[in-house]
């Protein structure tokens, strides 16, 4: 057993550069307390995988420093292994092992005693809903199910600090508000939680802190709320188009677009709401659009607003 | 009742070498539960074929032939698991990308190196042991096994794995571990003095094998099941050591790589 160990995450100036050119990670700044859920958000691309492939100690920053507590995680990347448990947002290497096997095998691993990794590993299957797979391969599992063991075989004896990449993709609605109940308790024993994602509206409602991070930069930190406090004053407009419909001349009121498919959503004044909701009406009446929705601006058009992308996923919604 | 693991004020699990190493044991057999029969099977099927299938070569096989073919296909069952498997395991869980999870595990990359050479070795045991089994029913051999055999096995079936570990991990790119490792393997069947001694070849050829661990692994193989028929026994022994330690430095400098 090594020393006892209170202590929050920190990343200071961290940078990676690729090819002595590509800035994956430009002078990243952030803490993490234990217990809080934080994610980090960001467009495919953003250098939040780099970010965290160099906590883990896949990769060595080019400069800067990442600490926990007493301990320098660049320095000594054996004690960032035992410190961190990570799920890449690659796939498990699970096709051999039954459900149960892989999870209690990785507790075992990780420094679980065996009956508490025992108990833990059917606490988690039971809590997830995966019982009808405790005994099926991986092989035979499907991409979501894969993730949810992933995310089990990462949380049964979990690290100080837990890296979760992008734990939902292909989760099923239901099994995703199990998971997030999951990660909460991870949350509660102490552990800090990175959640990478580029689902903005999942985050929201799973994050106590989130980082928005663009072309390697961190260009936004805060709660929700906070980063939502500036947009209180803008209204979200929702265009459904017309299939093949060209994107209409916007009026001069909206002060933002982005259009991803047939889904045109902008960002208008407050007092512009009447004229908006008659210019939405018109653009039906003329045959571009189906519907529109007017509404509050949530964290989604904080991060179009700040990165310029639509978040790809907008998953149970 | 729900598990209450409370992380603050605790101490840092820190498993010891012993754990990883047995952890991680258990997790490569698990992992190779699929394959890990049919590899036996595969394994002691190549070594029947050779040790019979040279056989008829010759009308009437001689007694030196018999001796070098049935020794020399002992060390080949001993490290294709580790030159060829090894490699391949490790190319697929690059391309499948689980690679990077394997080695965000909190293992000593020696732990996990030793937990990989138990299984190779598990792996190739029961086909080394069915290829003498039957020289000895075909030809007529009488092995004198002699204790060298545990060292002399042990060293061969480790350089072996430690040298594929190395190729599995110290090449980045996938397909290039995998040609490479397919190239060995057709050098070692056909240009090496495994399965027949060293004399045979050119002498330009023999001096490159001479320099190489796997000639010395027959030899040291041998050594152990027969008697007068080997010499430089301690020479080879040093050699096909150093390789291993080669191979080992070279697959430890590999998986602590930061990129």
């Amino acid at each position: 057993m090594g020393p006892i160990l209170d202590g929050s995450f920190r990343a200071e100036g961290v940078t990676k550069v690729f090819n002595g050119s590509l800035r994956a990670n430009d002078a990243i700044t952030l803490h993490v307390e234990p217990g809080e859920v934080y994610g980090l958000l960001g467009p495919n691309g953003a250098g939040k995988s780099t970010l965290v492939k160099q906590v883990i100690g896949l990769l060595k920053p080019t400069e800067g420093r990442i600490t926990l507590g007493p301990y320098d995680l660049v320095d000594d990347p054996a004690m960032a292994r035992q410190l961190c448990s990570y799920l890449p947002q690659a796939q498990m290497p699970i096709d051999a092992f039954k459900t149960r096997e892989a999870i209690r095998l990785t507790g075992r691993i990780r420094g679980g005693d065996g009956a508490a990794v025992d108990r833990r590993t059917d606490e988690l299957i039971e809590a997830l809903d995966l019982s009808v797979w405790r005994d099926v391969i991986g092989a035979k599992l499907s991409g979501g199910v894969k993730r949810l063991v992933g995310f089990s075989m990462v949380s049964v004896w979990p690290g100080r600090v837990v890296i979760l990449d992008e734990p939902t993709n292909d989760v099923d609605p239901l099994r995703r508000r199990l998971l997030w109940d999951e990660v909460r308790r991870l949350g509660e024993w102490g552990s800090a939680v990175f959640l990478v994602t580029h689902n903005v509206m999942e985050a929201e409602k799973a994050v106590d802190r989130l980082a928005i991070i663009a072309d390697g930069r961190l260009i936004a930190e805060g709660t929700p709320s906070s980063l939502k406090a500036q947009d209180r004053s803008f209204l979200r407009l929702q265009l459904m188009l017309v299939p093949s419909a060209a994107t209409p001349t916007l009026p001069p009121f909206v002060m933002h677009h982005t259009r991803v498919g047939h889904n045109l959503v902008t960002t208008i004044g407050q007092t512009d709401a009447s004229h908006a909701i008659a210019w939405a009406q018109e653009q039906i009446g003329c045959g571009v659009a189906e519907e529109y929705a007017l509404g509050a601006t949530t964290l989604e058009d904080v991060y179009i607003r700040l990165t310029g992308h639509v978040s790809s996923d907008d998953g149970e919604g | 009742m729900a598990s209450a693991i409370r992380l603050e004020g605790t101490a840092v699990p820190r498993p010891t070498w012993r754990h990883a190493y047995l952890t991680m044991t258990g997790w490569d057999l698990a992992g190779l539960r699929l394959e890990l029969p049919l590899i036996v099977v595969v394994q002691i099927l190549s070594g029947i074929g050779f040790v019979l299938g040279i056989g008829l070569f010759f009308q009437r096989i001689p007694a030196q032939v018999a001796l070098y073919v049935s020794t020399g296909v002992v060390v080949l069952n001993l490290i294709l698991v580790g030159l060829i498997v090894g490699p391949q395991n490790t190319a697929d869980q690059k391309l499948a990308g689980t690679y990077e999870y394997l080695r965000a595990l909190p293992v000593p990359a020696t732990a996990a190196a030793g937990a990989w050479f138990t299984v190779a070795l598990i792996a190739s045991l029961p086909a080394a042991v069915v290829s003498l089994v039957i020289a000895e029913l075909r030809y007529g051999i009488s092995f004198t096994i002699t204790p060298s055999i545990v060292p002399a096995v042990l060293l061969t079936a480790f350089t072996g794995t430690m040298l594929g570990y190395a190729l599995s991990h110290a090449i980045d790119d996938p397909m290039r571990t995998r040609l490479i490792a397919q190239m060995l393997v057709f050098f070692v069947f056909g240009f090496s003095p495994i399965l027949y001694p060293a004399s045979q070849q050119p002498p330009w050829l023999a001096t490159i094998s001479w320099w190489l661990p796997f000639e010395h692994m027959a030899t040291i193989v041998r050594a152990g099941l027969t008697t007068g028929v080997v010499s430089g026994i301690g020479r080879s022994y040093l050699i096909v050591a150093i390789w291993g330690i080669v191979g080992t430095a070279l697959s430890a400098r590999a998986v602590g790589r930061r990129a």
